[in-house]
């Protein structure tokens, strides 16, 4: 069967090739027919090649159009994103907050079980905001080495734990709100070594807690001044305390602020002294993770409501509930006008509920810092200044974005 | 042909229940299901770290660490790069794991046999000793040597001993030999190396002539006086081409206005601490095995040795422990593999392995880049055990028949 049919297929084949053969007979019909078809195959090819160009006309407009398609839905799903923190975070109806609870007077466990302190009430204050409830927070304890990871996760929503803030950090952990303590690295020793300054500290074994700026703040001022200092690192600041004070070192290291409140807890304080001179800048700082504006705005205004409310004189006993007449408080407790609080999807009068919750950074800093001795008045951590005094700074560094 | 029963006919195994069939199909799939789940969870990591804008990749080993590390065994700056820094973070991990394990096997060999000693009130306590150190978590071990440690006097007021060893709270200091020069030292040490090699080269072909010949001689005692004699004339003339001794000993002391201790071979308090955890917490489980091993013996063979005249240590080092060598072996190597990687939590009394300096890093390099070179490390360090144990398993192993 199948032979046949290839035999046909030949014997057709043989045919064809034949008749072809035969029209050739013809010499000068076939230059002529030839010239001809020539001109032809010219205009076609020029035809094809302007349809070509149409094609690739056709093709750059539809790319184009993709790209602003795929850019519109790009832009679409960052508008989804803006508001997702906030959403989720009423949602869940507590804000997560990493926090330290080992610091006494920034963040740490008190008697009765309560995570207390300076850095902890910004989380209180965001919860108010937020959530309508001050003690809405649900706090997870974080060891500084911890502190990147955790914020990238994205699993917390902000980390208040006296985090210095540097553009590293700024670009790989999260957003730094807002300075809300200014700080520097201090040296602690015994007052019994009779030191006279930092210089002095040559030869000296040094505690100092892991995964910190104070740890690379170290290393440079050995550098800088070439000093011999060996170094012993602890994953926290309990088990650096613990060396300290079993003289393990002879010195140890930290925030100025850190120092006073490690010192405050010793057993005998006065035996301690905290050098005189910082070696570097320690602004502390909320951080809210990257890729939600919105978020990172509450959080900045939450700051700015803090600050501005002890600048307007507004403690939490004495929070307006009516027109004051003063336009700028009346704006900021939402009894007239506005601050932005629509954009940002809080409640008109959500300053009232923060203030009265929290109080404002005054009132903050005399509960929880002032008992440890440290001084603000005078400090960098004074108001710059009283908001309806224009001609008299107070000298400090606490600032914010107009609330308006 | 139509009226031939069906039934006769053979018409080989079903392909559902051809084993060789089977065999292959279950095999491919479970090779596509691990490979779907392996590129899935890379998918998935690699997914997540863009979405989230975690920082990756492996730029960050060329650059300065510019972090201090508390020890190190090798020469360490500030200056010197990450990839550098971890070296060094690894060779202190290494240093632990060595010294722990050989001190662990010391340690764990004596109670395992303590353990089977006649002596009652020996087996109990050692019985004691294993269970509370076997069964309490080794961070918590940790933090308690952490606060035994704190509670030797400071350094200023520490103990002294031969005006020679300082033992205090910031770690114990003792004399040790320290190169002259990096050239001399390591020329010496080259040639001292030479020196122990041709010491066992004699001791083999004097045992081997003493197997084949019966001739006795003293392989021992040659080897010996071999390697010592090539041993101090090597010292001798690097000493006087160089001009001074190769080695020199060099003592600890007070310097400073703080009276820390410098100079000698100090053993830092994070070290000492973590060594004193981790072999305790691993002899613990290393007299188990012993005792184990000792009993897969058959008594049989106890007896039979003392019948012969052999004393008790006699026949535990000529009879019982070899037999016993091949069921400890395998399960020793574990245990080393665990001290290696139980070293990890020596950051938590302030000691540098690679875990915490690794942590350390992630402050300023990407965390999920440093976690899986060290990740890599660790895999590198345990298969090198072993590697170790297969080789000496199958040098001890039975031969012949």
């Amino acid at each position: 069967m199948n032979a046949l049919k290839w035999m046909v297929r030949i014997g057709l084949l043989v045919t064809l090739a034949l008749v072809l053969s035969g029209c050739g007979s013809d010499d000068t019909d076939m230059t002529k027919e030839l010239s001809d078809k020539d001109a032809e195959i010219a205009e076609l090819r020029t035809q094809i090649a302007e349809i070509d160009e149409l094609r690739a006309q056709i093709a750059e407009m539809e790319s184009a159009a993709m790209e602003t398609e795929s850019a519109q839905m790009e832009s679409e799903t960052m508008m989804e994103e803006r508001g997702d923190r906030l959403e989720a975070v009423r949602e869940r109806g507590r804000v997560i907050c990493a926090s330290n609870n080992s610091l006494a007077g920034f963040g740490f466990i008190d008697d009765s079980g309560n995570t207390v302190g300076f850095d902890v009430d910004l989380c209180r204050a965001v919860a108010a905001a937020v959530l309508g409830d001050a003690d809405a927070v649900e706090f997870r304890p974080t060891v500084a080495a911890e502190r990147g990871p955790a914020m990238q996760s994205g699993d917390v929503d902000i980390m208040s734990r006296n985090t210095t803030w540097t553009t590293s950090r700024d670009v790989q952990w999260g957003n730094f709100a807002q300075t809300m303590f200014y700080d520097g690295q201090g040296f602690m020793v015994r007052k019994s070594l009779g030191l006279s300054g930092m210089l002095d500290l040559e030869d000296a074994a040094v505690c100092v807690q892991q995964g910190t700026t104070t740890e690379l703040n170290l290393q440079d001022f050995i550098n800088q001044n070439d000093l011999n200092i060996s170094i012993v690192t602890f994953p926290d600041n309990v088990s650096a305390n613990e060396a300290y004070i079993g003289e393990q070192c002879d010195s140890l290291t930290t925030d100025r602020s850190g120092l006073v409140s490690t010192r405050a807890g010793l057993a005998n304080p006065d035996d301690h002294v905290i050098l005189a001179g910082t070696i570097s800048e320690e602004p502390l700082g909320p951080v809210v993770p990257h890729g939600d504006e919105q978020w990172y705005d509450v959080v900045k205004a939450v700051m700015a409501m803090l600050i501005y409310s002890e600048a307007y004189g507004i403690t939490s006993s004495s929070v307006p509930t009516s027109v004051t007449g003063n336009t700028a408080v009346d704006r900021m407790f939402g009894l007239e006008g506005s601050f932005g609080q629509d954009d940002m999807g809080l409640s008109d009068t959500v300053a009232q509920d923060v203030i009265r919750a929290v109080g404002n950074y005054g009132e903050i800093y005399d509960r929880h810092l002032t008992p440890l001795g440290l001084q603000r008045e005078g400090s960098r951590n004074a108001l710059w200044s009283a908001a309806s005094c224009t001609d008299c700074p107070k000298g400090g560094q606490v600032y914010a974005a107009p609330l308006r | 042909m139509a009226t031939t029963p069906r039934a006769l006919t053979y018409r080989g195994i079903p392909v559902w229940r051809h084993a060789l069939i089977i065999r292959w199909v279950v095999q491919i799939v479970s090779a596509l299901v691990a490979v779907t789940l392996v590129v899935w969870f890379f998918a998935n990591i690699v997914g997540a770290i863009q979405e989230r804008d975690i920082p990756a990749g492996f730029g960050f080993l060329s650059r300065e660490y510019q972090t201090p590390i508390g020890e190190h065994f090798i020469p360490y700056e500030s200056s010197d790069t990450f990839l550098y820094a971890l070296l060094v973070a690894a060779i202190n991990t290494v240093v632990v794991a060595i010294l722990g394990v050989i001190l662990a096997t010391m340690l764990g060999v004596l109670i395992g046999v303590a353990r089977l000693s006649g002596s009652w009130i020996l087996s109990r306590l050692m019985l004691v000793y294993i269970e509370f150190f076997r069964n309490v978590p080794l961070l918590v071990q940790l933090l308690f040597w952490f606060f035994i440690v704190l509670t030797l006097p400071p350094v200023r007021e520490g103990y002294v001993f031969f005006d020679r060893i300082y033992v205090n709270n910031a770690g114990i200091s003792m004399p040790g030999p320290v190169g002259s020069s990096l050239a001399s030292a390591s020329a010496w040490l080259a040639l001292a190396a030479v020196s122990v090699g041709l010491g066992v080269l004699v001791h083999r072909v004097l045992t081997w002539r003493e197997d084949r010949t019966g001739r006795a001689s003293y392989p021992l005692a040659a080897g010996i006086t071999v390697a010592v004699a090539c041993g101090a004339a090597a010292w001798l003339i690097v000493g006087s081409v160089v001009g001074e001794a190769p080695l020199v000993i060099s003592s600890p002391e007070p310097y400073g206005r703080f009276g820390r201790i410098g100079g000698g071979f100090t053993i830092r308090a994070g070290l000492l601490i973590l060594l004193i955890g981790l072999v305790i917490y691993t002899s613990a489980f290393v007299a188990e095995i012993v005792r184990a091993g000792i009993q897969s013996v058959g008594r049989g063979q106890t007896e039979a040795s003392r019948a012969l005249g052999l004393s008790g240590i006699d026949t535990l080092r000529h009879v019982t422990f070899p037999q016993a060598l091949r069921v400890i072996i395998p399960p020793m190597i574990s245990q080393y593999l665990n001290l290696t990687k139980n070293s990890s939590l020596g950051g938590a009394v302030g000691y540098t392995d690679l875990t915490n300096v690794a942590i350390t890093m992630t402050q300023t390099a990407p965390a999920v880049s440093i976690f899986l070179l060290i990740m890599l490390a660790y895999l590198a360090m345990s298969l090198t055990w072993s590697l170790i144990g297969n080789l000496y398993n199958r040098h001890i192993r039975i031969v012949g028949g």
